[in-house]
């Protein structure tokens, strides 16, 4: 059985994540929506946040400002070792430091990577916690450890766990490699590497635990509070019916924060133990060594071609490390993305003695895409065709890696246009590296393929108070995508009032059951389900309107705050009025709740989201410095939402690719088995001197069946092309690929070595 | 963070005696932004820190007629601003506004810049007791050094983080040391030591001794400097290879030239080979870059760190050729 | 060492007895109870804690709460006044130039500082001078336009 109750420590957290948020069934609708006749006022355009105001005058809670009456803090030991044996602990002189309320022993046996906790106190400040620490005496017998995949993967490598550390994990074929291969006119393969990169969410990870006889309130810095509340239900063997989470605001998490963490458990552990709140808040360096990282990757593609640009054969060998967890499925752009009859892929984790990988921001496709990319960017030039028609070339209307099944819809090709024509794609250098001088331009191309569908059973309710007022719940979390803004706005819209007029109530365990926000899914799954009730909510004030103007309840119109008669536009009632009158009519004395839900969508179809991005780069030849001028970032959604904020989500998306593609990499000692750089000076991280000039533009499409919006999602996408896109305007700058990220000077410059040989 | 306590001295003499009292467990903080970092991370565990800011009268610039004096407590920002430094040394005002970021330069000052500890990752680690911290190894020699040295090293790799230093090197600056024996002035290049003089130091200031002044000579006629730093991003960070220059200038030809790398070696590093090479010649791309290969050969570069070589060779012609 | 601290905190004498040593981040977040100012990353790279001394934008989390004696410190809550919000705060609701908002009250009160001695930034002096502070959603671009904004609305004195 496998073991799910630290989720986000999981060795399987790369499997568990595709099963919550990509392998999503559902029941085939009893009506299957059909979103593309509505016409909006709201929705899709504008909407500022409706949160704006509390974020920007700091009054808005994110779990590190909870503050509970006697809470204490608590503090975790790690251990310094990458592998040892802990041979004894002692944790009595703990409690003789005054204000020290609380120790736990967490660890016994062995610990595998050098920050994996060993044990917790608490005490009445974070100075004392951090003193009682040193008062642990733990006896460790340290043992052989590789902390690198190419130590890892050496003969004779210390063992990371009870199997050898290459481990075959995913393996997919259609059609006949070799056939495919024997068709190609070139042939043509190459290796690509991508780094360890660590989410480094603004809000470092952090937990208040506070405990009332049985009942367990948790306030946590999470993307999953439901996931929290089933985790803490199996960690501590309780009922989840006697855990609430709860979170206001989080400070960002990128897949970091997608379940139950073990601080967690140890605050409520902590608070149990003392009697008292505690309040767990983990350090950047904590950060950056045991609560998640992005799985590297060394993927090999073999690749043929005939002369006219068709596709053949694309074969990929990818062994990718996620510490001691899983790496990352890197290969569904190569299964996915374009097509090709004949496809084969084996994909092989390494492990090593470092904190396990956790989902981060397009799992697998930030690095399959930045391999597969850069693979046909030369390929294409080995066949002297434009890169952009070589995609255009090999276009699928059918995802094959899914049985063939055709696509919901797809608009990539009107993606692939529309960037074009905005980024100037006659500017590129016809021959890479053609143009002179010591800085050299050039233009790239990078497209994208996605899950982003929405979880079936989400729920949501819109509730209607005799007063007029309007709530609208779900117990889903905004992580920084304007949820509670699109909350407002569709339920707003379906009732014909402003999105300020509806009150949006999120993130508590105490309301309606809702996923994890991950895997661009909360949008699909929320938004359809809020407007499910919203138009449950609509139809019995068409209902109580008609009554009023002598009409059917359909011909009943709601527009701006006011219910009319299509028939007779003259004949209508306003929103205040009609509950007014209802009220007084004694029809509407107590509040109403209308329970919406997304149920799911037709069978038969592949639903997946688009999007192609064009960037545009200047490269000092001498130095290697590269710099991105311009990234023009164009999806295909479905039905947009919301427009400013999915902007937002397009330009963040493009400017972690930045920071993907330039600087960051989390780098790993073999001899002291730790993190080299652990804090923002050493891990680098792109800021506002390192952003090029971000186009966001959105296709504007409905997917015909869906859901009751035709909308996808959004989060991951922005976050996949842009690597793959610079690295290929690199190339066509200076006409060797670089093939590695991140593109620091001195991997430019050793390219740029590669150039004189070839 | 172990608890310490904060010492606030009216006079520069007050320092040396409160710190003559307390032996090695106090430490000297000037704008405080690498030392409070030291301290958080435990590399470092004093139990009085000697606020040097209480002092009055430690900031200043002035021009004189012997050249220009400036106060160690002077901030980085103020230097960065300075009109005088601004035309008259601009290697100067380049590197001042080449550290950190805007609101670092408001808190660090210059002689913090001049005595700021290395970045090196295995010193900053609090985990690892490298030689630097009295340990018996450098992890660097064959760990992760793609930004450690390439010159001067042997028993410690680090390189020194200071842009100040070699643009006031590069300026023939000497700086005033208040000490119990007495005060002492000394050019600023005989301030820095490498490791095998003591691994555990980067300078030659004692424990009881504190920096008080840094002074530059006037400015001859036809002087140019320039500070050029080659970073990884366009965010601030720390030098891989950084270039001052001075020299006297006419004609494309330099009379006289001073050239100073930082980034590259555990001290400011002195290109004395190269500087005899450029004089008197005129000055093209190529004679600049031979130059410097030929100073650049006595470079032991580690297993990641080679590039730093052609870099030097890249800052530095251009550097060269931007004070034509 | 306790001591006792008098200082003006948004315009308020304010008075704190603390341990001097203690850093102005968490005698602001602890002590006072002003969680708008935001802890990232204790180490003074990221620039969530920035808050104004003086007129000055520091990092809070470097700067021990003795050196503020006698001083002016402005925090994110105190930028609003008489519940308007100040133009700085509205261009970062107009152009959305947030994702999680974590970062927010540091980017605001670092773009507060550079407007108080420069109320005309062309786009490069506010990339140069926002560059210290981190936003891991990526909002710099519109943090920047947003700052522009707020400076037009700004001539001529802050309207509010």
């Amino acid at each position: 059985m496998r073991k799910k109750e630290y989720f986000a420590d999981s060795e399987e957290a790369s499997l568990l994540y595709r099963e919550e948020f990509r392998d999503m069934k559902t029941e085939e609708p009893e009506v299957a929506p059909s979103p593309e006749k509505d016409k909006f006022e709201i929705i899709g355009k504008s909407t500022s946040r409706i949160d704006g105001e509390k974020i920007v005058t700091g009054r808005a809670p994110y779990t590190h400002d909870i503050k509970l009456r006697g809470m204490l803090y608590g503090k975790i030991l790690r251990s310094p070792h990458a592998c040892a044996e802990v041979i004894s602990m002692d944790i009595s002189q703990v409690q003789s430091l005054p204000g020290v309320k609380a120790a736990i022993q967490l660890k016994k046996g062995r610990v595998t990577y050098a920050g994996e906790q060993v044990a917790a106190v608490a005490a009445v400040d974070e100075k004392t916690a951090e003193q009682a620490l040193k008062l642990i005496k733990v006896e460790y017998k340290s043992l052989p450890f590789a902390v690198t995949e190419e130590k890892a993967m050496e003969e004779g490598a210390p063992q990371v766990r009870k199997r050898p550390n290459v481990q075959k994990f995913n393996e997919y074929t259609r059609g006949n490699i070799d056939k495919g291969f024997k068709e190609a006119d070139f042939v043509l393969e190459n290796t690509y590497k991508t780094a360890v990169e660590i989410h480094h969410p603004a809000e470092t990870h952090g937990s208040v635990a506070k405990w009332e006889g049985e009942r367990l309130t948790v306030w946590d810095s999470t993307q999953a509070i439901f996931g929290v509340r089933d985790g803490l239900a199996r960690a501590l063997k309780i009922p989840a019916s006697r855990i609430k989470v709860i979170k206001h605001y989080m400070g960002g998490g990128f897949g970091s924060k997608l379940g139950i963490n073990d601080y967690t458990v140890a605050a409520a552990m902590l608070a149990k133990q003392a009697n008292k709140p505690v309040k767990i808040i983990l350090s950047r360096r904590e950060n950056s060594l045991c609560v998640g990282n992005r799985p590297s990757s060394l993927q090999t593609i073999k690749g043929g071609v005939k002369k006219d640009g068709t596709l053949t054969a694309l074969y990929l060998k990818n062994y990718t490390s996620g510490g001691i967890g899983r790496g990352d499925y890197c290969s569904e752009p190569v299964v996915d993305l374009y097509k090709c009859p004949n496809v084969q892929v084996e994909e092989h984790s390494v492990f090593t003695n470092t904190g396990a990988s956790r989902p981060t921001r397009a799992p697998g496709h930030v690095q399959g895409t930045f391999a597969l990319e850069g693979f046909l960017e030369e390929l294409a030039n080995k066949i002297n065709l434009d890169p952009l028609e070589l995609r255009k070339k090999n276009y699928s209307t059918k995802n094959q890696g899914d049985k063939e099944t055709p696509y919901s819809s797809k608009g990539l090709n009107k993606c692939y246009q529309l960037g074009a024509e905005k980024i100037g794609w006659k500017r590129r250098n016809k021959r890479p590296g053609e143009g002179n001088g010591k800085v050299r331009r050039g233009l790239g191309v990078a497209s994208q393929i996605w899950w982003g569908v929405g979880r079936a059973g989400t729920q949501a309710d819109v509730k209607l108070h005799p007063d007029g007022s309007v709530e609208a719940i779900c117990g889903t979390q905004d992580i920084g995508c304007g949820t509670r803004t699109y909350m407002a706005t569709i339920t707003a819209e379906t009732l014909g009032l402003r999105p300020k007029d509806v009150t949006v109530k999120i993130g508590n365990t105490e309301y309606p059951w809702c996923g994890g926000s991950g895997g661009s899914t909360t949008t699909p799954s929320v938004a359809p389900a809020i407007r499910d009730a919203a138009l449950k909510a609509a139809d019995y004030l068409k209902k109580m309107a008609a009554e009023k103007l002598k009409a059917k309840p359909d011909e009943i119109n709601i527009t701006k705050g006011k219910f009319s008669n299509k028939n007779d536009p003259v004949q209508s009632i306003g929103y205040k009025k009609l509950i007014e009158e209802l009220r007084k009519e004694r029809k509407f004395r107590r509040e109403k709740v209308f329970h919406g839900e997304y149920v799911g969508r037709p069978s038969g179809f592949a639903y997946n989201t688009f999007g192609a991005h064009f960037a545009e780069v200047e490269v000092d030849v001498e130095t290697g410095k590269v710099k991105v001028l311009k990234v023009v970032g164009v999806h295909e959604i479905g039905r947009l939402i919301n427009k400013i904020t999915a902007e937002s989500q397009i330009i963040g998306g493009i400017t972690q690719g930045v920071s993907t593609a330039l600087f960051e990499e989390r780098i790993m000692d073999n001899t002291t088995g730790n993190v080299a750089n652990p804090n923002f000076r050493d891990y680098k991280i792109a800021t506002s001197l390192d952003i090029p000039e971000i186009t966001p533009l959105i296709v504007d499409t409905v997917d015909p069946r869906i859901n009751n919006l035709g909308a996808k999602g959004l989060g991951e996408p922005p976050r996949i092309p842009p690597a793959g896109a610079i690295a290929n305007a690199v190339y066509n700058a200076i006409g060797v690929h670089v093939r590695e990220i991140p593109m620091t000077p001195d991997k430019v410059l050793q390219a740029l070595k590669r150039k004189e040989v070839d | 963070m172990t608890n310490f306590k904060i010492a606030e001295p009216q006079t520069i003499d007050q320092v040396t005696s409160l710190t003559i009292d307390k032996k090695d467990k106090y430490k000297l903080m000037a704008g405080g932004t690498d030392l409070l970092a030291e301290i958080k991370d435990e590399i470092i565990e004093p139990e009085v820190v000697v606020d040097l800011k209480s002092i009055p009268d430690l900031s200043y610039i002035k021009k004189e007629k012997n050249g220009v004096r400036i106060g160690a407590l002077t901030s980085l920002a103020r230097l960065a601003e300075d009109t005088l430094i601004k035309n008259e040394y601009p290697a100067l005002h380049e590197a001042a506004n080449s550290v950190a970021s805007p609101q670092l330069r408001n808190m660090g000052t210059a002689g913090g810049n001049l005595c700021q500890r290395p970045r090196c990752w295995y010193y900053r680690d609090p985990q690892v007791k490298c030689r630097k911290k009295g340990g018996g190894r450098c992890f660097a020699f064959r760990g992760k050094n793609k930004y450690h040295a390439i010159l001067g090293g042997g028993l410690c790799y680090i390189v020194h983080p200071s842009d100040l230093a070699p643009a006031l090197i590069a300026l023939d600056a000497e700086i005033s040391i208040n000490s119990p024996k007495g005060n002492t002035t000394i050019p600023l290049t005989n301030f820095y030591t490498l490791p095998k003089i003591n691994v555990r130091k980067e300078n030659i200031l004692a424990p009881n001794e504190v920096l008080r002044e840094i002074k530059i000579p006037l400015i001859k006629k036809e002087e140019k400097s320039t500070y050029s730093k080659f970073i990884e991003r366009g965010t601030w960070d720390f030098a891989i290879v950084s270039a001052a220059v001075k020299g006297t200038v006419s004609g494309g030809i330099f009379r006289d030239i001073t050239i100073v790398l930082g980034g590259v070696a555990p001290v400011p590093w002195r290109l004395t080979k190269a500087e005899n090479i450029i004089k008197g010649k005129k000055i093209t791309e190529d004679l600049v870059r031979k130059a410097t290969r030929e100073a650049l050969k006595e470079a032991k570069p580690l297993e990641e760190n080679g590039y730093k070589k052609e870099l030097a060779e890249i800052v530095l012609y251009r550097a060269v050729l931007s004070l034509l | 060492m306790i001591e006792t601290i008098n200082f003006k905190l948004n315009d308020k004498p304010t008075r704190l007895n603390v341990d001097g040593e203690r850093m102005l981040l968490w005698a602001l977040r602890s002590e006072l109870s002003l969680t708008g100012t935001k802890f990232g990353c204790g180490e003074g790279f990221c620039g969530s804690c920035t808050v104004l001394v003086n007129k000055e934008a520091v990092r809070s989390c470097q700067f021990p709460v003795k050196d503020v004696k006698g001083k002016d410190v402005i925090t994110i809550e105190g930028l609003a006044k008489n519940g308007n919000l100040h133009p700085l705060q509205k261009a970062f609701i107009k152009h959305d130039a947030l994702q999680c908002g974590f970062c927010t009250p540091g980017m605001i009160l670092n773009a507060y500082s550079v407007l108080l001695k420069n109320p005309q930034p062309s786009h490069k002096d506010i990339l140069q001078n926002m560059d210290e502070n981190l936003c891991r959603c990526g909002a710099h671009t519109r943090i920047v336009q947003a700052i522009k904004t707020a400076a037009k609305e700004m001539i001529g004195g802050e309207k509010r």
